[in-house]
């Protein structure tokens, strides 16, 4: 558990002569939950496929549980779920974790075993020698996650995780991410959604067009977003007194003003100038920031159009 | 050129995982069961003698009152000659039966009544063919026609008026209308024209008459021409090749030396049905899992190699279950005739497995299976739906047809330079080799034939991994194997 899972050095990847990802480091360190974000197309899922050895890097170099990322070098120790979802039709939820598990190398009697404790476990215990055809799609899904998860791997790789699901299945699998979490495993979960990462990450990396374009805490990404302010006064003389803080003022549909902060700007002379000016304020809320603002923020609107949400 | 390397745990499991795949299945053990099932449908038919084709009820219509009486005496004696020519036929095939000898002494003497009964108790296989044709004999026969014109008979042929036969009401099938319209006129009137008995029957009966006419001419009668015929000087076969004693006699070709060569043609014909069904369903098993999309999160903890691997194996496990059935029919078949049957026919099949076949058919079967069932698992992996896999796969299912065509030349012309070519080629060699092996093929030929298809299945081995890790990974269809083409080849050669 002391090496580091994963950790990647200047990896790059051409498709077809279009740059995939570009020039990408970074290390995960045993214990983390790392989120992995950039939108559709942003080179996760080919950055995720160069750390398990699927795909060769054409440049920089991979390090896997300290090697090579090779099979029998990781075996048993990484759990990984593809963005690609899909069980074999005709086998049972149990049969489906059961297979995996004893591809990573347990025995066949404790595979059936953890399979039946886990599916008990997140309430598939009744659909436990239901043919996979037969589930729902979240059901199907969560089938999945538990056979990538069975053999209580060391580093969980997760490809978006979260998509296809519904809300109530997304809140179960944080509440499972963080229950494998606080056993001391580490996770690298790739999403296009920032509130889960914002949710349960330690660390997020941000991607952009192939390249990495943030990689730090939630706290520092949340930095790099634009501080925003609503505010709301009949007083016609509230657009001429916070102007001076502006970097940006938009007017709401319900009347009120949007105010994005120049950087050295604070709430709090943005309020002492309306006092100062005696403008009765009908609204004055500060907006938290989220991982998305950061996200644009930090590379601009254009790229992060795709599907972040 | 790498060689995969493989973990044989992970690849049993994925073997195994494939092959109960498909043996849970209902589907499965439907097929499974079929060939059973229609062999106790077959032999039921035959126990109780259901005719698979119905009694046909002819007609005679001689205006010219000279060739009723004749074509009706014709049909008697060429349903008793037919038998007596399937004995002698059946008889003749075993020169060195003693026995089998005498009996065509009997039928020359005495007729082949006489020798009917003897041949019911020495030879069951021959007497339940000759039941085979004697029942196939009493499927036509010839009633006097209803009424006696030809416009009156079409009701009864059209089927809206019955004609009688022994008290009982029955169809009939067609009318041989006989007259004369300056010249004699023979018509076969049927609305089932498909049934050629009686026309054939008609046939016969005037190229006789004719024969009979010309060789009168001559002051000669057709019954001495049909006795000259049987003593004619039989033509002995002789194999120069076989072991002899001294005497000519030890080198005649028996039955037994024939054997092999069915044999072979068997094996081929069995190894061509199981790589084709094998490679078949890991086309089909690829492409489910493909659609499955499981193949990802497995390459996490398996290697492609073993992916491939335990497809192959799970899928020849399969096809060897699946294949079962008619093994073991074969075996009863070979096991019937040996206890039953002729012996002469049970030790040349006994005698053709030689080791030598045996290896040989072992070494085309798992090199034969590995080939095309790793081209297929790679074409599979780089198809996205059926359509797709059948664009990919139809060169080689080109190939494999055209073995069909090559693999009967065994039988008949084992030196002929097209089957020669076929087991030299890589893609034919497991087939076409096999075939030729009774006709011991040079040495050089049939080391060159394994060495050129053991080569070429370890690079299809090497050439298939890869083109399922970018059909898995990166693309699929015909335009990405033309991308992966163009890419990995082509651009490895301009390097």
């Amino acid at each position: 558990m002391s090496q580091i899972p994963l950790s990647l050095n200047a990896v790059s990847k051409t498709f077809h002569g279009k740059p995939a990802v570009r020039d990408v480091s970074f290390d995960i360190s045993a214990g983390e939950i790392v989120g992995f974000l950039g939108p559709n197309g942003a080179g996760k899922t080919t950055t995720l496929r160069m750390a398990l050895g699927l795909v060769a890097p054409d440049s920089g170099s991979v390090s896997l549980f300290g090697g090579a990322p090779e099979i029998d070098k990781a075996f048993g120790r990484i759990g990984f779920l593809p963005e690609e979802r899909g069980l074999y039709k005709k086998q049972t939820a149990r049969e489906s974790i059961a297979l995996m598990a004893r591809l990573n190398g347990m025995g066949r009697k404790e595979a059936f075993r953890t399979a039946d404790t886990m599916l008990e476990t997140y309430g598939l215990g009744e659909a436990s020698r239901k043919k996979n055809k037969d589930m729902s799609k979240g059901m199907a899904q969560k089938v999945q996650l538990l056979s990538a998860i069975a053999h209580d791997p060391e580093f969980y790789i997760l490809d978006e995780p979260f998509s296809g699901l519904d809300p109530v299945n997304q809140q179960a699998l944080e509440d499972m991410v963080r229950e494998i979490a606080q056993r001391g495993r580490t996770i690298l979960f790739s999403t296009h959604v920032m509130e889960h990462a914002e949710r349960l990450c330690d660390r997020i990396i941000l991607m952009a067009k192939g390249a990495k374009v943030f990689e730090g805490s939630t706290a520092q990404a949340l930095s790099k977003a634009p501080r925003r302010l609503i505010i709301a006064s009949q007083d016609t003389k509230l657009t001429d007194a916070v102007t001076p803080f502006a970097k940006k003022l938009e007017l709401r549909s319900d009347g009120a003003l949007t105010l994005t902060l120049k950087e050295k700007a604070e709430t709090q002379s943005v309020l002492e100038r309306c006092v100062e000016q005696e403008i009765t304020l009908e609204r004055f809320e500060p907006k938290a920031a989220t991982l998305h603002d950061a996200f644009v923020a930090l590379v601009g609107s254009d790229n992060a159009a795709g599907d972040v949400s | 050129m790498k060689l995969p390397s493989i973990n044989l745990r992970r690849t049993l499991l994925i073997a195994q995982r494939d092959y109960l795949g498909y043996v849970k299945t209902v589907g499965f053990w439907v097929s499974f069961c079929l060939p059973f099932l229609m062999g106790i449908i077959l032999l039921f038919i035959a126990s109780r003698g259901i005719n698979v084709s119905p009694v046909r009820y002819e007609a005679v219509l001689d205006e010219t009152g000279q060739h009723r009486a004749a074509i009706e005496a014709l049909h008697d004696r060429s349903a008793a000659q037919e038998l007596e020519d399937i004995t002698r036929r059946l008889l003749e095939a075993l020169p060195n039966d003693d026995k089998a000898q005498n009996l065509i002494g009997t039928i020359d003497e005495k007729g082949f009544v006489a020798a009917r009964t003897q041949i019911s108790e020495d030879y069951p296989l021959i007497s339940a063919q000759l039941e085979k044709a004697e029942t196939a004999a009493s499927k036509m026969v010839i009633i006097a026609p209803p009424v006696q014109t030809i416009e009156g008979l079409k009701p009864y042929l059209r089927g809206e008026l019955m004609s009688d036969y022994e008290g009982s009401p029955v169809k009939l099938n067609g009318v041989i209308h006989i007259y004369d319209a300056g010249s004699l006129q023979v018509d076969y009137w049927s609305a089932n024209f498909n049934a050629l008995d009686a026309q054939n029957l008609a046939s016969r009966y005037f190229r006789n008459v004719a024969t009979e006419r010309y060789l009168a001419k001559g002051g000669l009668n057709r019954a001495d021409y049909i006795a000259a015929h049987s003593q004619a000087v039989q033509v002995n076969s002789f194999d120069p090749t076989k072991l002899s004693g001294g005497g000519d006699e030890d080198q005649a070709v028996t039955i037994a030396d024939r054997m092999p060569y069915f044999v072979a043609f068997g094996l081929s014909m069995y190894l061509w049905m199981s790589v084709f069904s094998g490679s078949y369903m890991l086309l089909t098993s690829m492409l489910e899992e493909k659609m499955n999309k499981l193949l990802e999160m497995m390459l996490a903890s398996t290697r492609f190699s073993e992916i491939i691997f335990g497809k192959l194996l799970g899928i020849a496990a399969l096809t060897l279950t699946a294949t079962l059935p008619y093994i073991l029919i074969g075996l009863f078949g070979i096991i019937g005739v040996i206890a039953v049957g002729d012996s002469a026919v049970g030790d040349g099949i006994i005698s053709a497995f030689t080791p030598s076949l045996i290896g040989f058919f072992a070494v085309f079967l798992v090199l034969g299976y590995v080939f095309y069932g790793s081209l297929f698992i790679a074409l599979g992996a780089m198809s996205e739906s059926m359509q797709d896999a059948q664009t990919l796969t139809t060169p080689i299912m080109f190939v494999l047809m055209g073995c069909m065509f090559v693999i009967p030349l065994g039988l008949s012309t084992p030196d002929s330079p097209i089957l020669i070519f076929a087991s030299l080629f890589p893609l034919s060699a497991p087939f076409a080799m096999i075939v030729r092996l009774p006709s011991d093929p040079p040495l050089w030929q049939l080391a060159f034939s394994v060495a050129m298809l053991l080569i070429v299945t370890l690079g299809v081995i090497a050439l298939s991994g890869r083109m399922f890790r970018y059909g898995v990974l990166s693309g699929a269809g015909v335009k990405g194997l033309t991308d992966w083409f163009k890419r990995r080849i082509l651009r490895r050669q301009s390097n």
